[in-house]
């Protein structure tokens, strides 16, 4: 069994900065982690693992200086690592990610099960699994909170607002995973092994990756500006001691005619 | 067929998003004959198709008795073929998790741009401007797109509701005779305990953040809850430092809430939260610092120490409230 997990490298909450004339994101300065949810992926391989025995690729599209967190991934239990960069592929919206990551996954095929977090802590779109599965014609799940082989068939636990399905399926397919339940540390042992343990990078010329789809020139969706939400309307300050800016904001909103419970 | 809507089912009907698209969709499509609301199902769901005409859409009814529950592989096929041969400018989808599910792969499938989670939707030139948050950098992003039909999934609870209107939509039906095969299949569903928010539906709602400084000071938020008639919300850290349960938070990671009134004590007005106010209708918000976001966008800036400005509030209003009695 070849169950491929993937990792995105995302900025450390709190770490990017905004440059305050440009309003471009110095997202350089920030420092990566791996991306939360993706945990929880992980978790489920590794608890198959245990339970069928299987071999983890942990795969990360991203940037050289995102290596060292694939080296979690392997403290963690993962058996391989693998990275995709190459600067071609930086500024791919989710589409141009996507066809990274299958042609990624075709590379390193065959295998049983793609898997991914629900979502990332930066772009927070869920899309990536999806639009991955759509590339590679394969069968796709969200959200899936559990997984169990039945007589060569998957049965997977699958969760949405109100209810909940099993569904089954037959390997191979993408599925992404709903971040629940618990999650285990890695062991000192792999740790210190990590640090012997080498990557496997491939570049888009060694993916076979056609450029027109690679990075900004693959991206359908492109920023037009960001911004700081301002409101149009006047604004109200209100400062002063505390006793006036309260009688003036009771006022203000019986005014408004905010105060009445119609 | 210019503007498109996915038109999700859930077993009450239409989830409750899909009129929300229509609503914005009547406001800001110039061809209001031309929205569209594309709905899957078996023959059964007939009903549920019907109803939406009401709201002077149309509606586009795609049924077959494979199709009776959603199926990502299914769906998405179906939906790609009809999008190849009617070409819509625009599709819209709720970010549920269904549409979560469906949009995505659609996108892959046709090759389209796709953005998630917009809470603010324009049309300029002919374009769609999908307005979104961007977390990391606490900013919003303007996002176009160079493909057709333009994709977005739409935050649930953001945009008021569609009315009825005064002419009945046409209702298309097509029995779809060849569908592509699916690799999944459903055996079993179970129902989820729903968590009603406390939030849901409140026309007030009096939130507090880590400014309010202790969990005394924060308690007090349940006062003046209880003489405006109104709900408690609150921000993600104040929840993980258990001031309240987090069912109370508001923002990405909770719930979106839409009042006539939102007063925030103490909360900086990180995006995570903001999205979860984009539908309120007057933002009052109580900082010591002026510059701090949510005092920006609010409607009423109140600079003043949090813990000081509630409980006098708390008392000027039972005064005001007592006044009121006694006319
Ligand atoms: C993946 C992810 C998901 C998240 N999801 C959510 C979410 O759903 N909801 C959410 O709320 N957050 C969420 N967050 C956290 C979010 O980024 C912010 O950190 C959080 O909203 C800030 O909470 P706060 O305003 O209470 O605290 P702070 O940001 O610390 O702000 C406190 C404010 O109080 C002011 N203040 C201090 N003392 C006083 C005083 N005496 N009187 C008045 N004002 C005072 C300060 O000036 C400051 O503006 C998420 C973060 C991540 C990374």
């Amino acid at each position: 069994m070849h169950l491929i997990v993937c990792l995105k490298p995302v900025p450390k909450p709190g770490t990017v900065k905004v440059d305050p004339k440009t309003h471009t994101l110095k997202r350089e300065s920030a420092d990566l982690i791996l991306n939360p949810p993706d945990r929880y992926a992980l978790e489920l391989a590794l608890g198959l693992k245990e339970k069928y025995g299987a071999k983890i690729t942990a795969l990360m599209m991203g940037p050289p200086n995102a290596a060292p967190l694939l080296k979690e991934a392997y403290a963690l239990g993962a058996d391989q690592l693998v990275l995709l960069s190459d600067r071609i592929f930086a500024g791919s919206d989710t589409l141009a990610t996507s066809y990274i990551l299958a042609q990624g996954l075709q590379k390193l095929s065959p295998f049983d099960l793609v898997l991914m977090g629900k979502a990332s802590i930066d772009g927070e779109t869920a899309q990536v699994g999806p639009e991955t599965a759509a590339w590679l014609g394969l069968p796709s799940l969200t959200q899936v909170k559990s997984l169990v082989l039945e007589q060569g068939r998957w049965v997977a636990r699958r969760v949405f607002e109100r209810i909940e399905e099993e569904v089954e399926f037959r390997a191979p397919a993408v599925l992404t995973v709903e971040p629940e339940g618990e999650l285990w540390p890695p062991s000192l042992k792999r740790w210190l092994a990590s640090r012997e343990i080498k990557e496997k990078v491939f570049s888009a010329e060694d993916l076979g990756c056609n450029p027109e789809l690679c990075g900004l020139s693959g991206s359908p969706t492109q920023v037009l500006e960001v911004f700081s939400p301002t409101y149009e309307g006047e604004r109200e300050v209100l400062s002063g001691p505390p006793e006036e800016v309260v009688d003036r904001l009771v006022s203000l909103l019986q005014e408004r005619g905010l105060l009445k419970g119609g | 067929m210019g503007f498109w809507i996915y038109g999700e089912r859930t077993e009450e009907g239409f989830h409750p998003v899909v009129l929300e698209l229509v609503g914005v969709a009547q406001k800001i499509w110039p061809q209001p004959e031309e929205i569209t609301v594309v709905t899957l199902g078996a023959e059964g769901a007939r009903p549920v198709a019907e109803a939406l005409r009401a709201y002077g859409v149309r509606v586009l009814w795609l049924h077959h008795p494979e199709l009776s529950y959603f199926r990502d592989d299914l769906y998405a096929a179906v939906l790609a073929e009809k999008v190849r041969a009617f070409k819509p400018e625009v599709f819209l989808f709720g970010a549920t998790s269904q549409g979560q599910a469906l949009a995505p792969r659609l996108a892959g499938l046709l090759r389209l741009g796709l953005t998630a989670h917009c809470t603010a939707l324009e049309l300029k030139d002919d374009r769609l401007i999908q307005i979104r948050p961007s977390f990391g950098e606490n900013v919003m992003a303007k996002i176009v797109s160079r493909t057709r039909p333009q994709m977005a999934t739409v935050r649930p609870g953001v945009f008021p509701k569609a009315q009825p209107a005064s002419v009945e939509g046409e209702l298309i039906e097509e029995k779809l005779e060849f569908l592509p095969p699916s690799a999944l299949k459903r055996r079993a569903v179970f129902s989820r305990p729903s968590k009603e928010s406390p939030l849901s539906g409140a026309r007030i709602v009096v939130a507090g953040g880590r400014g309010l400084l202790t969990k005394e000071n924060f308690q007090k938020l349940f006062e003046l809850a209880e003489i405006l008639g109104g709900a408690v919300g609150a921000t993600r850290p104040v929840c993980h430092m258990g001031w309240i349960s987090e069912d109370h938070m508001i923002g990405v990671s909770g719930e979106t809430v839409a009042p006539k009134l939102y007063i925030g004590f103490g909360i900086s007005g990180a995006l995570q939260h903001t999205v979860g106010i984009e539908g309120a209708e007057v933002v009052v918000a109580v900082n010591t610092d002026p510059e701090a976001p949510l005092m920006k966008r609010a409607d009423i800036a109140v600079v003043g120490d949090a813990t000081q400005i509630l409980p006098r509030l708390i008392r000027r209003l039972r005064e005001v409230k007592e006044g009121d009695h006694g006319t």
